[in-house]
């Protein structure tokens, strides 16, 4: 009986020593984590290793966002500009890629465990709706907070303002822009002026007659992927929802002519499409293509090949043909910065906003030289460094000129089921360049929105 | 003390210790699989967006009947299921008798080189399947040198082509793995069996088909299962090597309910419904290949 009970004992302690192993092993790598953002964060001597986010002391605080080269970067900025007034301020940055943020977040907010949450997340404006309808209590509506949220561009503010409360602070700029090789350009016979303000049939023709005698291409397009026709359809102020929030496809006149001359860049070979982000920035790297039109981060990568120095040109899109509202303007991508309701210190949040990302001329003028973050903050495109020519790109001041374009941009609603749309509409483009009809093409679109939306 | 000692024979002591032993294994497994299968069988029933959910009863199980991305979905999984099993079972097991001819050399080289693709990561192996099927990739440049095409092919926008190529990559992905398990199986098989065999003037297609089928056939029906049940869940292939498309032609269920998790407006009572339906098929399935592939006496 002795043994019995023994190895019961034995039995047992083996039981809760393995469960123990498991709560045990969570807080190693919640040290972990925040032992690796140190690195990140080495700008903030003060930041100690082992402090996480839920134990945050009064003048801390953690944000997570995902490119050192770009938000890491200028959230780091924004803290040292702020500590110039508020010595005791922390800042604890987690580098975390944008499907994980979406996916903890997801996580966090569908268990109702806020506690894991940073106090501020960076989130892409198109994620923006959706996640503030599906998670109403994982967000802080920063409306009278003191933040001036006037001082950004409307179109910029329109992401993140849910039922007229806004829970974002505008970060990067996602103004569209189109580059164009120089030289090819040359070759054909045209300059960057024939390809300014002009119309996408007017981009075909002369397209056309680029490719016939240089044999390449005026853009590349990811083929499933819906950038372009997004872009397209915005620059003329037209939206896959109509103001209720419902998918508004087969009788929307603004997306068949979006969708016709996508198809019309494709058949014509003015376009060619590749498979995947890689091939894309390839084949504007490798001179497949000469030029392309995307948000103005797309800038990044062009630059990534220093030997094409000074044969780079930018401009604005073209614009549709037919719409009335059409303009040749619009806005691709883009982030904004979220504090969430796991923030023990709203007040030092959005002081810290009102005095760096709204309201610091100096904060842009530093992180724009590095990294090319341009600003939504209208009055930082006043600022001399924006007005500064860049050599690359001709010896143009092309950030005031891309600021400039971001203060005409067209709204668009991107309502809470922007993936579902976005990916229906992806399948009826893919659907027409391989000779479907538009008119049921588009009819399967809109019912797939609307089943997805239990309609 | 003593009188309750003998209450128990040997037999019973022993097994009461080996469920000793199973215990701690057997708490984790309940606490980390089964519950949540259960909670995921009660979100079933549900539906909402996000944190607000509202008991709706089956409608997520009729509702993914009526839902076109799914079927799709469905069809692609069960195509995938038909063509790509079949081929890469029967390749295995060609594979494995050859290498276990006694007379071959470098055989241990041709077993690794073999199982070699099992070892990379699933994620890896489906980009560079990618960049190989490129329009200036490594087939479509092959392709052209031998004169066989003009222009580079762009093999993942049409759905015959791009479904192809998940088949073609999955074949090269799982045949070792399951090779390796034929391989152990054909271990237990007596080579004098063989040999008997081909004194009688039987053919090497004969003694294959009249010996090494047969005695192999638990590990087949293992092997059978185990490939339908992956393929059911397929999600890497189709969420890394060409992104569902085109226009969702190669799409599989695991893929959409990640979409409608963590991509769409978060519907987890519908992602959870759709997700035991892949459990009973897979159940379904798994039985029926039991009931006619098990011939024990």
């Amino acid at each position: 009986m002795k043994k019995k009970w023994l190895a019961l004992l034995t039995a047992t302690t083996m039981v809760i020593s393995l469960m123990g192993c498991g709560s045990q092993a969570a807080t190693p790598t919640a040290d972990a984590t925040a032992d690796e953002t140190a690195p990140a964060a080495d700008t903030e001597e003060a930041a100690p290793a082992d402090e996480s986010s839920s134990e945050a002391s009064d003048s801390t605080l953690t944000v997570w966002c995902w490119d050192p080269a770009f938000n890491v970067y200028a959230m780091e900025q924004a803290a040292e500009v702020y500590k110039a007034t508020n010595p005791d301020f922390v800042l604890n940055v987690v580098e975390t890629p944008w499907n994980d943020v979406q996916t903890k977040l997801t996580t966090a907010a569908s268990s109702g465990d806020l506690s894991t949450l940073p106090d501020i997340l960076l989130m892409q404006d198109n994620a923006f709706q959706k996640n503030v309808i599906s998670y109403p209590d994982a967000f802080v509506d920063l409306t009278s907070s003191g933040i001036d949220f006037t001082q950004f561009g409307t179109s910029k503010v329109t992401y993140s303002t849910v039922e007229d409360k806004n829970y974002g602070v505008p970060f990067d700029n996602g103004a569209v822009i189109a580059c164009y090789r120089t030289d090819i350009l040359e070759q054909a016979g045209y300059t960057v002026d024939d390809l300014t303000d002009i119309t996408w049939s007017k981009y075909i023709e002369i397209g056309k007659d680029v490719l016939e005698k240089t044999g390449k291409p005026l853009l590349s397009c990811q083929a499933g992927e819906t950038d372009v026709i997004m872009m397209m359809l915005q620059s003329a102020g037209g939206s896959l929802f109509d103001a209720d929030g419902n998918p508004d496809m087969v009788d929307n006149d603004i997306l068949k002519e979006v969708m016709n001359t996508y198809a019309e860049l494709v058949s014509s070979g003015v376009c060619i499409e590749v498979n995947d982000w890689d091939q894309y920035v390839g084949s504007i790297n490798n001179e497949t293509v000469a030029g392309t039109v995307n948000g103005c981060w797309i800038m990044a990568s062009i630059q990534s090949v220093p030997e094409q120095s000074e044969k780079w040109a930018i401009t604005n899109m073209p614009k549709l043909d037919k719409a009335a509202t059409a303009t040749n303007y619009s806005n691709n991508g883009g982030s904004s910065w979220a504090v969430t309701s796991n923030c023990k210190n709203v007040e030092l949040a959005a002081d810290f906003f009102a005095k760096t990302f709204a309201g610091s001329v100096e904060l842009y003028e530093t992180i724009l030289p590095s990294s090319g973050a341009l600003a939504t903050y209208l009055p930082a495109a006043e600022s001399t460094v924006y007005t500064e020519p860049q050599k690359f790109f001709g010896g143009e001041a092309v950030f005031a000129k891309i600021t400039e374009f971001a203060g005409k941009i067209p709204s668009n609603n991107t309502g809470v089921y922007y993936y579902e749309a976005r990916d229906a509409v992806a399948v009826a483009i893919t659907n027409l360049v391989a000779g479907a009809d538009i008119d049921t093409e588009l009819q399967t679109a809109e019912d797939t929105v609307n089943f997805a939306m239990g309609k | 003390m003593h009188r309750a000692k003998k209450r128990f024979s040997v037999g019973k002591k022993q097994n009461l210790v080996g469920w000793l032993f199973l215990t701690p294994a057997a708490i984790l497994i309940v606490l980390m699989s089964f519950y949540p299968m259960i909670k995921a069988l009660f979100l079933s029933f549900k539906t909402g967006i996000g944190t607000t959910m509202t008991w709706t009863g089956t409608t997520n199980y009729t509702r993914m009947f009526q839902d076109k991305v799914f079927m799709q979905a469905l069809n692609n999984n069960f195509l995938y299921l038909i063509i790509q099993v079949p081929i890469m079972l029967i390749l295995a097991l060609a594979l494995a008798s050859m290498l276990n001819d006694k007379h071959l050399r470098f055989k241990g080289l041709f077993r690794t080189a073999i199982f070699l693709p099992c070892a990379t990561s699933l994620v890896s192996y489906a980009i560079i399947f990618r960049s190989l099927f490129a329009v200036d990739g490594f087939v479509n440049t092959i392709l052209i040198k031998l004169g066989i095409l003009n222009t580079g092919y762009n093999f993942l926008t049409f759905p015959t082509s791009a479904r192809t190529i998940i088949i073609i990559a999955l074949i090269w992905r799982w045949t070792g793995y399951n090779m390796i398990f034929y391989l152990s199986g054909l271990q237990n098989i007596e080579y004098s069996i063989y040999e008997a065999a081909k004194i009688d003037g039987a053919s090497p297609f004969q003694s294959f088909w009249k010996i090494t089928v047969p005695l192999l056939r638990p590990i087949i029906l293992l092997t059978a299962i185990m490939s339908t049940n992956g393929t059911l869940q397929l999600f890497d292939e189709s969420y890394n090597l060409t992104y569902g498309g085109p226009a969702n032609a190669t799409i599989t269920m695991s893929h959409y309910i990640y979409n409608m998790s963590f991509k769409y407006v978060p519907n987890f009572g519908y992602a959870a419904a759709m997700s035991y339906l892949i459990l009973i098929l897979v159940g379904t399935l798994a039985l029926i290949q039991m009931k006619v592939g098990d011939k024990r006496d």
